[in-house]
């Protein structure tokens, strides 16, 4: 701060022949120049931007206090379709770092405040630039790419991070990024980083034992974003009640999921927040399942404000249904 | 651990080799401290102590040779990381071999490691192939998808949530996708019919409807991508039928821009569309209607204000959203309509026009803009302009014109939003023009005169559900009345519209809409309303790059 009155000083000072009349003129023109100088100096905390919640939230076990995270999709809406509003221009040209899902789930709104935002920090390749699907084996990745198929992902299902083995992994990528860019503080988020595999590890075993008796039983959603959940904890999630991903339920679809539903005796239906829940409703209620209520998202559901409590929820809520 | 031991046993015979070669070299301080102390003693007794000596040394080298090699497989195992992305097997192999056995929490019960899915590791990993198989093998299911075959032999890829869903190969490039540019084709139609028997004289744009009938007026090719590390690289090529069917090409856009400039900054060059308000930027598929804003189709041109130049933008360092842009284009012929435009025939507001090379740097159109944006909240977004265009024209030796717009967007986007829907949007443009005509080529028309022209637009869409907008649209348009020409072009005329558009996705759309146009007296219509409805219908083939704002 200092250096910055300094500056400003050095500035608006022209010499001894300033009167004194002047003086409070050449105070606001310093508060000026601070105000312009803060943006360049004040660079302590590494300036953090996540596209979805669940990286944001993250990045927040990781970094602590030492990072400042901003997240531009909100935990409700559809990470599909996010509006490339200008205001995320503004974070992205001064981030650090950027972390993206890198698997096109938001390729439909990032690659535009990219190019507006010319940022070389956050370029692909760069420390500075995290894509959480680095290193991830993607699932459902289609052998055919066709749009007959609805919203199929080129790249594989990108809805990978209700698989905590696979949040891990994020973590330690955003550890890595970080400890790249901020050295003096590495050992600082590789404790992080460890703190956040321990608690995962001691969660998974809790979360396990709670869906272990409900392994192999079929849950419908309401789209398909919940494979790699599924997976983990040994559900079968492969009823959907859009037709085609993307595609809004059609009533022929739907009597037809009605039929699946009661002949496998299925419990429950799994929609998210942006999801129409009405929809869900009547499907619960023609066939006595419950609509539970999931987000992919820290932040999406009440009480849900970190990765791990989501998870917990999550388990919790799916467990409560299926009994 | 065991192929470790067989690694390191491997490289014993070497180590000693090495060793003895490298024996003087690293004798450093114990050795000659060792050789120093003792004072000369039997022939016996100092061969052992050399012996000694050398066993030492050999462990010692044998210990660094340990060092090394664990360095080295550290190395690999970095290596194999960075390279995972590209390399579909290797990792999880590697990651087991690589964890150390002995591990805390190796007896859990759940495992807390897949290297079927996390690939890169370096952590330690646990119990994994155990667990895996466990996890994996022990669902049944019914998953209907149709890759079952994609690497199912290898243990490490398990079966997900049963039969169908198989693991598959890690991302090729993350985030880039597998092409080096985006390749989309776009064809936008319409059925019209209008009360007026000459659409065309109705539709101001280029891409509108001009035919009762059927029209294809914006069949399209784009291309984008990132061109090298510096440029990004952009081409619309638009083919329409004409009226009589005939195929033309127009070469709409196509330039580049630089990607990493600092301070912000941006470049651009090439054809492209004048940044100026909201709708001369952007292609007519991405419009609310099937047809052009009449201030926009008559004051920037039906094809819209657009030409071979350069363009340089910064963002400002201020907290909120603020872009200044500086845009300079040849301006010439009917894509530069109100500038050095010779008009049809060689006529343009009853003027001969002269049809003139540059002369200097004022024959250019100069385009500055600056817009803001900010968001009133996490589901509001203000977005406002001002922009000009200045420059020279063609109806006088000196003739100049100047345009002024400002533009504003409001949008509201709930919070809960599926598919962007549902949404409130509001658009207005308004535009000033100010019109130097000339007394046209050789002093050949009676008087030079001043148009001070101006008008505007207002819409609202209302995206109300999952694919679904509602919109209207205002449009007023007030000309200088001339004595001395009765250009169509030249007529002060209002229209209301509204239109009703089924997204069934992102990449097809089918719109209805309804235009009421009041206009003047003139001959080629005996009322002075005209009604026109337009079915339009759109699709996207490819991969077509993103949307701005």
């Amino acid at each position: 701060m200092k250096l910055i009155r300094d500056v400003a000083a050095a500035v608006a000072d022209r010499g001894p022949e300033v009167e004194k009349s002047s003086r409070r003129q050449r105070r606001r023109r310093q508060l000026v120049l601070a105000a312009l100088f803060i943006p360049l100096v004040a660079q302590a905390k590494l300036n953090v931007v996540a596209t979805l919640p669940d990286f944001g939230s993250l990045a927040r076990e990781i970094g602590g206090d030492k990072v400042d995270v901003t997240v531009l999709a909100k935990a409700t809406e559809d990470p599909h379709f996010v509006d490339a509003r200008p205001s995320f221009v503004v974070s992205l040209r001064s981030a650090d770092v950027l972390i993206d899902g890198g698997a096109e789930l938001e390729i439909g709104w990032l690659p535009p405040l990219l190019q507006n935002a010319r940022n070389p920090k956050i370029e692909i390749g760069k420390p500075g630039r995290v894509q959480a699907s680095q290193g991830i084996r993607l699932m459902n990745v289609p052998t055919n790419v066709t749009r007959a198929a609805g919203d199929v992902h080129a790249l594989g299902n990108p809805h990978f991070m209700s698989d905590p083995i696979i949040a891990k992994a994020v973590a330690q990528h955003i550890a890595q990024s970080f400890s790249t860019l901020d050295s003096a503080n590495a050992a600082f988020y590789g404790a992080n980083y460890k703190k956040f595999e321990a608690a995962i590890n001691a969660k998974l075993q809790e979360w396990g034992a709670t869906m272990l008796p409900f392994k192999g039983r079929n849950v419908v959603a309401y789209h398909d974003s919940w494979v790699y959940f599924a997976h983990r904890f040994g559900l079968n999630i492969d009823i959907f009640l859009e037709p085609k991903p993307g595609i809004p339920p059609s009533p022929s679809h739907l009597v037809e999921v009605i039929q699946e539903m009661k002949a496998q005796k299925i419990k429950a239906i799994i929609v998210e927040p942006f999801h129409d829940r009405r929809i869900a409703e009547k499907v619960a209620s023609a066939t006595g399942a419950k609509v539970v209520e999931f987000s992919q998202f820290p932040g999406g559901l009440p009480g849900t404000d970190n990765y791990v409590k989501l998870i917990d929820t999550l388990v919790s809520r799916l467990a409560a249904s299926l009994k | 651990m065991r192929k470790f031991i067989l690694v390191t046993l491997a490289i014993i015979p070497a180590a000693i080799a090495s060793a003895q070669g490298a024996a003087p070299a690293s004798t450093s301080s114990p050795a000659p401290a060792v050789s120093n102390s003792t004072p000369a003693s039997s022939a016996d007794v100092e061969a052992l102590r050399q012996q000694v000596q050398s066993l030492t040394e050999t462990v010692k080298a044998l210990q660094q040779q340990v060092k090394d090699q664990q360095i080295v497989l550290e190395k690999a195992s970095l290596a194999r990381e960075s390279a995972l992305p590209q390399n579909p097997e290797p990792s999880p192999i590697a990651a087991t071999a690589n964890s150390p056995a002995p591990a805390a929490g190796a007896r859990s019960r759940f495992p807390t490691e897949d290297t079927s899915v996390v690939a890169s590791t370096t952590a330690p990993a646990a119990p994994s192939g155990a667990g895996v198989n466990e996890n994996g093998s022990a669902l049944p299911g019914s998953f209907p998808t149709t890759d079952t075959s994609v690497v199912t032999s290898t243990p490490e890829t398990i079966s997900s949530t049963g039969a169908g869903a198989s693991l598959t190969q890690p991302i090729t490039i993350a985030g880039g996708g597998k092409n080096y540019m985006n390749i989309s084709f776009d064809g936008l139609f319409a059925l019209a019919y209008s009360s007026a028997r000459d659409l065309d004289h109705i539709e101001v744009g280029d891409h509108d409807p001009q035919q009762r009938g059927f029209n294809a007026r914006n069949i399209e090719l784009a291309f984008d991508g990132a061109v090298d590390p510096y440029f990004e690289g952009f081409a619309n090529i638009v083919f329409k039928l004409d009226n009589d069917n005939q195929t033309q090409v127009e070469v709409e856009e196509a330039f580049l821009q630089t990607t990493n400039l600092p301070f912000n900054l941006q470049l651009k060059g090439g054809q492209f569309f004048a940044a100026f308000g909201r709708i001369n930027p952007t292609h007519p598929h991405t419009w609310d209607f099937a047809d052009d804003p009449l201030v926009h189709g008559l004051f920037l041109g039906p094809d819209g204000l657009r030409g071979v130049g350069g363009q340089i933008s910064w963002t400002l360092p201020t907290p909120w959203y603020s872009q200044l842009l500086l845009g300079v284009q040849n301006g010439r012929g009917s894509t530069g309509y109100s500038f050095r435009n010779p008009g049809d025939n060689g006529i343009f507001f009853g003027r001969m026009t002269t049809d003139r090379e540059l002369r200097g740097l004022q024959d250019f159109v100069w385009i500055p803009r600056w817009e803001n944006s900010v968001d009133l909240s996490p589901t509001q977004v203000v977005l406002a302009g001002v922009s000009g265009a200045f420059g020279s024209n063609e109806t006088g030796a000196n003739a100049r014109t100047q345009i002024y717009g400002a533009d504003f967007l409001y949008k509201w986007k709930s919070s809960h939003a599926e598919s962007g829907f549902p949404f409130v949007k509001w658009q207005t443009e308004a535009i000033y023009r100010r019109f130097e005509a000339g007394r046209g080529v050789d002093e050949s028309f009676p008087v030079a005169e001043t148009f001070h022209d101006w008008g505007m637009y207002s819409q609202l869409l209302w995206g109300f559900k999952k694919g679904w907008v509602a919109g209207v649209r205002g449009d007023y348009l007030h000309m200088t009345d001339s004595e001395f020409t009765a250009d169509l072009d030249r007529q002060s005329r209002s229209r209301v519209s509204a239109d009703l558009t089924w997204y069934p996705t992102e990449f097809s759309k089918i719109r209805l809409q309804y235009n009421h146009d009041f206009l003047e007296e003139n001959f080629f219509l005996a009322g002075r309303d005209v009604d026109s409805v337009f079915l339009q219908f759109e699709f996207i083939l490819g991969s077509h790059g993103a949307h701005k704002f």
